[in-house]
């Protein structure tokens, strides 16, 4: 048992498992152990799991951890890739973890050899050796997710297939065997669904791109990241529709439809894909466009299972013009800001629209999370915002979200702000700013075009001056990456989603999501005050997140988010009662309300028109 | 014994240590706030006013809050107070002009008022001073007389507010059969004397961003090539003062009514002890300030050059640099108050002033000087404690 640092324990135990270190999303490399082996447990994700699972005394040292802890470079790849979006340094735990192993086998340990059995040499037999395992040290970090509301389950393998053959041979097999199993795409579930006793597939292999520009679309295997497809697609010139960055394409399809700030223009569901290929319960592969293929496009109101293992989707892809960018309209009033969103979906204006929270603006333009606290509550206690109304769009649809707002945010600004963040806190230049404060809020006249050039001298935005919010050993690396355009450019950020994972950094994050009709301020106005409510009544962290119009602004996606210490059991009690109470009452608001729908229930109907649940 | 609310503000602390001076006794109200219990905060500011030890023994402390029914005390507490008090001071205010935060605002100047004449009419009380403001009137230009006024239109939520709370104030207190005294000072700024003050907003407020736009292009000619100073024509001249190209709106005959914290304590003294049947006092300074004094005074003080008093005509039409614009958008805010023609009667006020030989005296250089002296030594309020 590991005698664990309560510092590296803690750093270990807040993993979120949202693997944004196993993609390479700042462009500083990826873990070398984890792009050879695969498995999560060569990444960081994975060597934290490890790390706590020896605390707890939950494994022994097995070959396989010795194997994961010697494969380790220390090369600090993931210190940077982990505290861009969660503040945590997992560097200290690789290190931990290293020496927890050396120490281990120089005092004489000899560590467990777990031989194989029948299934997993049959299992073997499909995918070749090196791609299925029962090594405790591998199936441990597949055994659970930051999923309070779930208690862990330990899988007895985990298998990555190459092929969609494999894929259905293993399949008939569990079948055969009488083995449950669980599909998993980039090894991460932050609900917890994707966990069994029996057999984990785990499709990182499957990593395929096609691109097909004549046919506006691209064949994509399971393992490909929503980061990786876009990364490909932007190549081109081109755009998709995907989910945050580390989730798998196919499988966010399949559990959510797949929904984001673009679904303003491009829709969700089966607005997304011309074509999915699965593999169905009976270890048979099937596509969406074969005559005799299930009908998922239906919706039912209810949890039912996926359609099957999806083995790949051909997905839609968008066009896009050299003048897009993104601008933002800061608002007191929630209603005017809904208002403004509601009427840019009327006009069809813009690629992208939500109206977000402090809490995410915040947390998007701040490395650090001391920063993004001071933040939260400087925008509206002193600027007056409480709101923004975020939106890309080509130069026309700007001009007219200008003339439709007035003055707006725009990237030019939204750069210097980002760059220059500790200096607009800084005390003296809020009190000035409080000062000009009458009949409208301060931001009104901060951001009209005369005030641009003293904004620029007041806050002397650079990549250091924001770096300066963070610790003194990274900042230079902070430099670096703030030096690059694309990290303030407002359409890259927001078609890469990178700083997403931050809204979590504060404490693992529980999104409710909810489709509601964008013309019933009432009704959004209630959703929300009544997440409050529940929250307020059991002492949950909570704000309101974004809510994103849809189909020409007649209906919205609306997300909620409640922040709990994962690890703490007192707020893993509080999170089950406040979801024991949100259930029954979204259901019968759903029922009575047209344009309702809780997103529980499209979960594994993402492949259904969007028609069948936004117009029940 | 004498409820005082509002004893931790700018005005309050003064008439708090004004009475004690008097040999009154204090109830005083006050708040937790901003992580500090209310007997520190009167504490540190008792220090500050140079209240010794033998005159604190007369006051009494109470953790209430205005916003609450019955001031958020418990019925026992309520009842000794109602029991001791003769006489209540209500001073406690929000002097914020937001309009988004209306709603705080008229908790505070009208609920919390209502609240506390609630205590008022089931207590011995039979005096109840008010202390509102000079600009009730909202937008009437010409003479404000000392009554209460029922004006159609205001500048901000501050005016607003503290016009209902007379009326409120009259109407109850009416009804109660207690006397009302109601105060209206104009902008109050630190001691004509000494220069000290608690609050650095109001007349304040510009001359300090004066200071902040000059040491900032100071910063950038020296630290960073002066690429952004000289966008804004700003530039230092040799013999060590800068100059600063800033042309502020202003209107012929117009001004600011001013008035110095003792001027007004010693004012609210005078008309508490000489008008017993109550009444509508101004406490204003019978000149208004100009900009263009201020804007001398200021150049002076911080070795600025270049700011200009202008006219709306002589503004129009020519471009302005974002100076101007800050300097606009202050104004905005403020303008009723930077051009103010209005005139405030002191029929009621003044034969009490002059009887005591009580004057106000205008915003000199020296005094200017005394006050900003002040203001920058203690960070403009972040090292008052």
């Amino acid at each position: 048992m590991v005698k664990a640092d309560d510092d590296i324990l803690k750093t270990a135990s807040q993993c979120r498992h949202y693997a944004m270190c196993k993609i390479d999303y700042l462009g500083t490399g990826l873990c070398p152990p984890g792009k050879r082996y695969h498995y999560v447990s060569y990444y960081p994700q994975g060597r934290m799991d490890l790390y706590t699972a020896l605390s707890e005394n939950l494994i022994p040292v097995t070959e396989g951890l010795v194997h994961i802890a010697e494969t380790c470079t220390m090369c600090g790849v993931c210190d940077l890739q982990c505290h861009f979006v969660t503040g945590l340094r997992p560097l200290k735990v690789m290190d931990a973890l290293k020496n927890y192993v050396a120490d281990y086998l120089k005092g004489g340990g000899k560590p467990a050899s777990i031989p194989p059995d029948e299934p997993l040499r049959r299992l073997r037999g499909i995918v070749g050796t090196e791609w299925a395992s029962n090594d405790p040290a591998v199936l441990v970090t597949y055994a659970n997710d930051p999923f309070p509301l779930a208690d862990m389950r330990m899988p007895r393998y985990v298998v990555l297939p190459g092929t969609r053959e494999e894929v259905a041979s293993v399949v008939r097999l569990a079948n055969e065997l009488g083995l449950p199993y669980a599909v998993r795409g980039n090894g991460g579930s932050v609900f917890g669904f994707v966990f069994s006793e029996g057999i984990v597939l785990d499709m990182q292999r499957m990593r395929t791109i096609a691109i097909d520009k004549d046919n506006w679309s691209a064949a994509v295997g399971p393992g490909v990241t929503s980061f990786e497809l876009q990364q490909e697609v932007f190549r081109q010139g081109l755009r998709v529709n995907t989910a945050e960055p580390a989730a798998t394409v196919c499988g966010n399809i399949v559990c959510t439809g797949t929904f984001s700030t673009w679904s303003y223009a491009y829709g969700t569901a089966a607005d997304g894909f011309i074509d999915m290929e699965f593999v169905n319960a009976r270890g048979e592969i099937y596509r969406l466009n074969d005559k005799q293929a299930p009908n998922v496009f239906a919706f039912e109101n209810d949890v039912i299972p996926a359609p099957g293992i999806c083995t790949e989707a051909t997905v839609k892809l968008q066009p896009t013009t050299a003048d897009e960018d993104g601008v933002l309209v800061p608002f007191w009033d929630f209603d005017e800001a809904v208002a403004l969103a509601r009427e840019l979906g009327r006009r069809r204006i813009g690629l992208a629209v939500a109206v977000l929270g402090v809490h995410y603006i915040a947390n998007f333009m701040s490395p650090s999370k001391a920063l993004a606290d001071r933040l939260k509550d400087v925008l509206p206690e002193t600027l007056g915002i409480r709101y923004v109304v975020f939106a890309i769009g080509d130069r026309y649809a700007r001009e007219s979200i200008s003339k439709l707002a007035g003055p707006v945010i725009d990237s030019g600004l939204w750069r210097t702000l980002t760059l220059g963040l500790p200096r607009l806190l800084d005390q003296e230049w809020q009190d000035l700013v409080k000062g000009f404060e009458a009949s409208r809020p301060p931001y009104e006249i901060l951001i009209r075009p005369e005030m641009r050039p003293l904004i620029e001298a007041v806050l002397r935005p650079s990549p250091e001056t924001l770096a300066a919010s963070v610790e003194e050993d990274l900042r230079g690396q902070y430099a670096g990456l703030y030096s690059q355009p694309r990290f303030t450019d407002m359409t890259w950020l927001n078609m890469f989603r990178i700083v997403s994972s931050r809204m979590s950094r504060r404490k693992h994050m529980f999104a409710f999501l909810v489709y509601v009709p964008l013309d019933r301020n009432d009704v959004i106005n209630h959703i929300n005050a009544e997440f409050a409510r529940i929250a307020a009544a059991q002492g949950l962290d909570h704000d309101f997140g974004f809510l994103t119009p849809m189909d020409l602004g007649k209906r919205a996606i609306l997300e909620y988010d409640y922040y709990i210490d994962h690890t703490d059991p007192v707020e893993r009690a509080k999170i089950g009662r406040a979801m024991a109470e949100i259930g029954p009452w979204l259901d019968g608001l759903a029922e009575r309300t047209k344009g309702v729908t809780f997103l529980k229930y499209v979960f594994s109907q993402g492949c259904s028109r969007k028609e069948n649940f936004l117009y029940r | 014994m004498i409820l005082l609310t509002g004893g931790t503000g700018f005005l309050g602390a003064h008439i708090a240590a004004h009475l004690l001076e008097r040999g009154e006794k204090v109830i005083l109200l006050a708040r937790f706030k901003q992580g500090l219990p209310a007997a520190e905060r009167v504490g540190r500011l008792l220090d500050w006013l140079g209240v010794g030890a033998g005159r604190r023994k007369n006051i009494q402390l109470v953790e209430g809050q205005l916003d609450r029914p019955g001031l958020g005390l418990e019925p026992d507490a309520t009842a000794s107070i109602s029991r001791q008090i003769d006489e209540i001071v209500h001073c406690a205010s929000s002097t914020s002009f937001a309009e988004r935060q209306k709603a705080e605002v008229e908790a505070v100047n009208v609920g919390g008022l209502g609240h506390v004449l609630g205590l008022a009419e089931r207590s011995r009380c039979r005096r109840f001073h008010l202390v509102s403001t000079a600009y009730v009137a909202g937008r009437k230009s010409g003479l404000c007389l000392e009554e209460i006024v029922r004006p159609s239109a205001f500048n901000n939520v501050y005016e607003e507010t503290k016009c209902r709370a007379e009326w409120l104030a009259s109407e109850r207190c009416a009804e109660a059969g207690i006397r009302l005294s109601v105060y209206r000072p104009s902008i109050v700024y630190g001691h004509s004397e000494t220069g000290r003050s608690l609050l650095f907003n109001a007349l304040y407020y510009p001359v300090r961003t004066a200071l902040f736009l000059k040491n900032l292009y100071e910063r950038d000619i020296r630290e960073c090539g002066g690429r952004k100073a000289a966008e804004m024509g700003v530039r230092l001249d040799g013999d060590g003062w800068t100059v600063m190209p800033l042309r502020i709106m202003v209107a012929d005959g117009a001004g600011i009514n001013v008035v110095p914290i003792d001027f007004f304590v010693r004012a609210f003294g005078s008309i508490r002890e000489g008008a017993n049947d109550g009444g509508v006092f101004h406490i204003v300074n019978s000149r208004q300030t100009r900009i263009e004094d201020i804007i001398e005074y200021t150049q002076a003080f911080f070795h600025i050059r270049g700011i200009s008093a202008c006219s709306a005509q002589e503004m129009e039409g020519k471009p302005g640099n974002p100076l101007d614009a800050v300097f606009g958008a202050y104004l905005e805010a403020y303008r009723p108050y930077m051009m103010d023609r209005r005139i405030f009667g002191t029929e009621k006020a003044g034969p009490i002033l002059e009887k005591k030989g009580i004057r106000c005296p205008d915003l000199t250089s020296g005094i200017f000087k005394r006050c900003l002296d002040y203001a920058v030594q203690c960070g403009w309020g972040a090292r008052l404690f």
